[in-house]
């Protein structure tokens, strides 16, 4: 990309009216997409980003500005433009750049750049087989594969570069179910950021498929959800995004720095049930949201954020620590350099508790069981949420009774993390897309199965009976 | 790039026909939180999708790495992407059409403006939202955006056409409180006559969208007589018009299959699209160079048209509707300027019609809570109990559900206030026969 002199010219450039801190972020990200509509492959696309993105900051203000043009000339014009947005003496000049270390933590056996599209597109069509044959009312299949490799260097005015590479692949299989008029739609996208391997090996995307197709039929024949308040037990798994959605964000120093969260002033006070433990990880070993760094050089962590009910740490990137008085904590993100970073989550889950799946269900007399989750938007000032729920039965007696389709959870986030009464011992993790100010990024959510002593749940079936 | 070369490049490999279609785009933008410019940002990126036809089939790339090798790069990564595809569809690039409503909607007064005007613009929006209302807490921001995007299309038949268009937004959010009850409120503006901001009347709907939720209760589960505000009626009407979209249909995932000039609407419902409209949407040529027409999807509830592109027409035997638009990895069907078609009636004149009900001002969750294949939807929504004509008590926390069809069947009235929203839908009020509400 660029060489060290380049990049002290630049940084120089952008300092020059006062700034105190800058930052010039590179990267290419080169990505494939394949796409197979009802079993024949529809579309094979690559693609290649490829620019610079140049952070000043100066105090409590930054500038940012990114271009494709990498050139001398580019980035230089993009610097000194950025840097008439201040009108100060030069506070730094950055002499000498230090290469520091960056320690990999993710294996590839096989990586995705080097698999041939033909085997990716075999190991779809497998899954495509065993949707398609499970049931006839199974209209439509859709199974996608997307890989990308980023390569990213950074240089600063603390004369630090750091340069890392990541691979990431998901898969995706979509069913649609139709009968008399109706439709319905399943879904599932496991991910990693991991090589081939992930895919043959750790996950069976057999068994993966069958779960879509199954699901898909069950919800077709399913009665509407009934609606209004009612205990509501949220399977393990992607029922985190519930957390992620309604609490993580709000936990984040975009919205906590400027105190438009509703945990601005929540650090050493109960925000949870005694009962609720919650970790951010971006350091998984090939986890779908890890980082060996984050996007401004920091190494990622393992941040506690809630422990026993207690609010212990938020999610902070440099910038927004300054107006907070808080350390970065590795947890800096954007989807690519078109973005500023701020702090974004990775691998974010409610930990492990004491009950069983079992117990859970059974300790509950009337209420909503929702398997699994769709999903949904929180407003982080009032902590105001909702999800779709795509997978739901009917606790009847402690027993899982009838499914039902169409259900959506509401409430706000506050409200809820109190509202949890139990939490079992089944902590799983489940991958997604989350989308903020700093652009589209992979995140991993989780949790054991818990129970909700009372949510709003909306549904056209009428009340619960 | 050297586009000679790419298209010499492309034949002389095998490719049969083959397009570029770059894009250049500019961004300004900048915020002011508590007085000070928390953040400012500007770009310049250009990009290049290149399409090929290699033994009948589409080969696709995109990049943003534009040097001597790109050429070679895009032409190798056609024939490998296109040696995959098995698709049965012919792949087809379009030759041009007879005649173009080309017309230029780049606003150059939105660039003449200096960047410190606009910065004063904000800091007058903040000054008059500090002291519009004492329940307002914390203004969250204020923003300006401007983005221009020129964008090229060429292909080996000769076709090369050219579009250029700019906008600008100003938005703002408050937060209010009153007691132990927060609420948030905004306004968005999207323009690009820069003559439409008027400081005093965005900054009143600012406060009048955040205050007015206070107070918010929930009202009795049960079914309601609805009024959807225009953006509310909007934002159901993205997703209604997706069944429109001939792909979906020929893939069984439309509510409009099999639905051609029959009722899919009530009769007091028109739905237009107006790609020539004159506004920041404007397209007088779709992503594949097909020239756009103004047209009819739905008349007064019955549906007119499907929406194509080129393939979607080649499979069914008819030509292209000039509805083909980038999206994902493809070129899919979209459309510019949707809207429904205006009544007589006021906003007022609707609520009169109702004794007891609900109006809904926004709903949130639409990516989540609606499924656009089986047109169910649960979502999250807020609003104002009616109570004897008239709006009464704001409702928080509340869910609409329902299916689609079967709203669009019982729109009972449509009102005359139609508002553009920056989705680039435009829709009135629209009073739905009932719909049903969860709340306490």
């Amino acid at each position: 990309m660029i060489g060290k002199s380049l990049a002290i010219d630049v940084l120089n450039a952008g300092l020059v009216t006062g700034a105190d801190f800058a930052e010039i972020y590179l990267e290419q990200n080169d990505s494939s997409f394949l796409s197979l509509e009802n079993g024949k492959t529809e579309s094979s696309l690559s693609s290649t980003t490829y620019g610079a993105g140049i952070r000043l900051l100066n105090k409590l203000q930054s500038v940012y500005g990114y271009t494709n043009d990498i050139s001398r000339k580019g980035l230089m014009n993009l610097a000194t433009s950025l840097a008439k947005s201040f009108q100060g003496e030069r506070l730094i000049t950055v002499e000498k750049i230090n290469k520091v270390r960056v320690k990999n933590a993710h294996v590839y056996e096989r990586p995705l750049s080097e698999v041939s599209r033909e085997e990716k597109i075999a190991l779809m069509k497998e899954a495509h087989e065993v949707i398609s044959s499970y049931d006839k009312r199974i209209v439509r299949i859709q199974c996608s594969f997307m890989n990308n490799r980023k390569v990213v260097t950074i240089f600063n005015s603390d004369g630090k570069q750091f340069a890392d590479f990541k691979e990431r692949g998901r898969m995706a299989f979509v069913a649609i179910a139709s009968e008399n008029g109706k439709i319905e739609t399943s879904f599932e996208g496991p991910g990693a950021t991991a090589g081939m391997e992930f895919f043959t090996a750790k996950i069976s995307v057999r068994d993966t498929a069958k779960r879509v197709a199954e699901l898909a039929i069950k919800m077709l024949t399913a009665a509407e959800c009934p609606s209004g308040k009612m205990p509501v037990v949220i399977g393990n798994g992607f029922g985190g995004v519930v957390f992620h959605e309604a609490c993580g964000h709000s936990l984040e120093a975009t919205a906590v720095a400027k105190k438009l969260s509703v945990f601005s002033d929540s650090l050493g006070k109960q925000i949870a049930s005694p009962l609720v433990t919650a970790i951010d990880d971006g350091t998984i070993a090939n986890g779908w949201g890890s980082n060996n760094i984050d996007d401004e050089g920091n190494p990622t962590q393992r941040n506690v954020l809630i422990k026993d009910g207690i609010c212990t740490s938020f999610l902070v990137d440099s910038f927004n620590g300054r107006r907070m008085n808080a350390k970065a904590n590795g947890a800096c993100r954007r989807e690519s350099y078109k973005y500023e970073p701020t702090s974004r989550m990775s691998n974010t889950f409610i930990a492990a508790g004491n009950s069983t799946h079992e117990e859970i269900i059974a300790a509950t007399k009337l209420g909503l069981y929702a398997a699994s989750m769709g999903g949904g938007s929180v407003n982080p000032a009032t902590g105001e949420f909702n999800f779709s729920v795509s997978e739901a039965y009917i606790i009847r007696d402690g027993k899982i009774a009838e499914p039902v389709r169409g259900a959506t959870l509401i409430g706000s986030g506050a409200d809820i993390l109190m509202k949890i009464d139990m939490v079992g011992n089944n902590l799983q993790r489940a991958q997604g897309m989350c989308g903020s100010v700093s652009g589209s990024i992979p995140a991993d959510v989780g949790q054991p199965t818990i129970r909700v002593s009372e949510i709003l749940v909306g549904g056209r079936g009428g009340v619960l009976k | 790039m050297n586009y000679k070369k790419f298209f010499e490049l492309a034949k002389s490999k095998g490719i049969e026909a083959s397009e570029l279609y770059s894009a250049k785009k500019y961004s300004l933008s900048f915020e002011l939180f508590h007085s000070e410019v928390s953040s400012y940002s500007t770009s310049e990126t250009f990009s290049m999708s290149a399409r090929g036809i290699y033994n009948d089939k589409f080969g696709v790339v995109r990049t943003e790495k534009v040097d001597a090798k790109t050429p070679e790069h895009l032409v190798d990564e056609i024939i490998s992407n296109a040696k995959v595809i098995e698709k049965a569809d012919k792949a087809l690039l379009f030759k041009g059409s007879d005649k173009y409503q080309k017309r230029n909607l780049y606003n150059k007064d939105i660039p003449a403006i200096s960047i410190d005007q606009k910065m004063k613009n904000l800091f007058e929006i903040e000054a008059k939202l500090k002291k519009a209302d004492p329940r307002i807490v914390e203004i969250e921001g204020v923003q300006y955006s401007e983005d221009a995007i020129e964008v090229n299309l060429v292909n080996s038949y000769g076709l090369n056409l050219k579009s250029k268009s700019n906008y600008y937004v100003y938005a703002a959010s408050v937060v209010v409180k009153q007691g132990e009850e927060v609420k948030t409120g905004y306004k968005v503006l999207l323009s690009n006559d820069p003559k439409e901001l008027d400081i005093d009347k965005f900054v009143d709907q600012v406060v009048e969208n955040a205050t007015s939720k206070l107070g918010g209760t929930q009202c009795d589960s049960k079914k309601y007589p609805v009024i959807l505000n225009p953006k509310t009626a909007a934002s159901f009407l993205d997703p209604y018009l997706e069944s429109a979209s001939a792909e979906e249909v020929q893939k069984h995932s439309s509510l409009f299959i099999g639905k051609l000039n029959q009722q899919v609407a009530s009769k007091k419902v028109t739905i237009l699209e107006q790609p020539l409209l004159k506004n920041c949407f404007f397209r007088y040529f779709d992503d594949e160079g097909v020239a756009t027409v103004n047209k009819k999807i739905v008349e007064k509830g019955i549906l007119k048209t499907y929406l194509h592109n080129l393939e979607t027409a080649q499979r069914e035997g008819t030509t292209t509707t000039g509805n083909g638009y980038r999206g994902g990895s493809k070129i899919g069907v979209g459309f510019v300027n949707p809207s429904i078609k205006p009544g007589r009636k006021s906003e007022a004149d609707l609520l009169a019609k109702i004794k007891t009900g609900v109006y809904i001002s926004s709903v949130a969750g639409l990516h989540a809570g609606l499924n656009p294949q089986s047109g169910n939807f649960s979502l999250q929504a807020e609003g104002f109990m009616i109570r004897d004509g008239k709006l009464a008590e704001p409702l928080s926390l509340i869910t609409v559900a329902g299916n689609l069809l079967d709203l669009f069947m019982n729109v009972r009235e449509v009102a005359n206030n139609a508002e553009l929203q920056l989705s680039g839908i435009s829709a009135p009020s629209l009073l739905i026969k009932n719909l049903a509400i969860s709340g306490k």
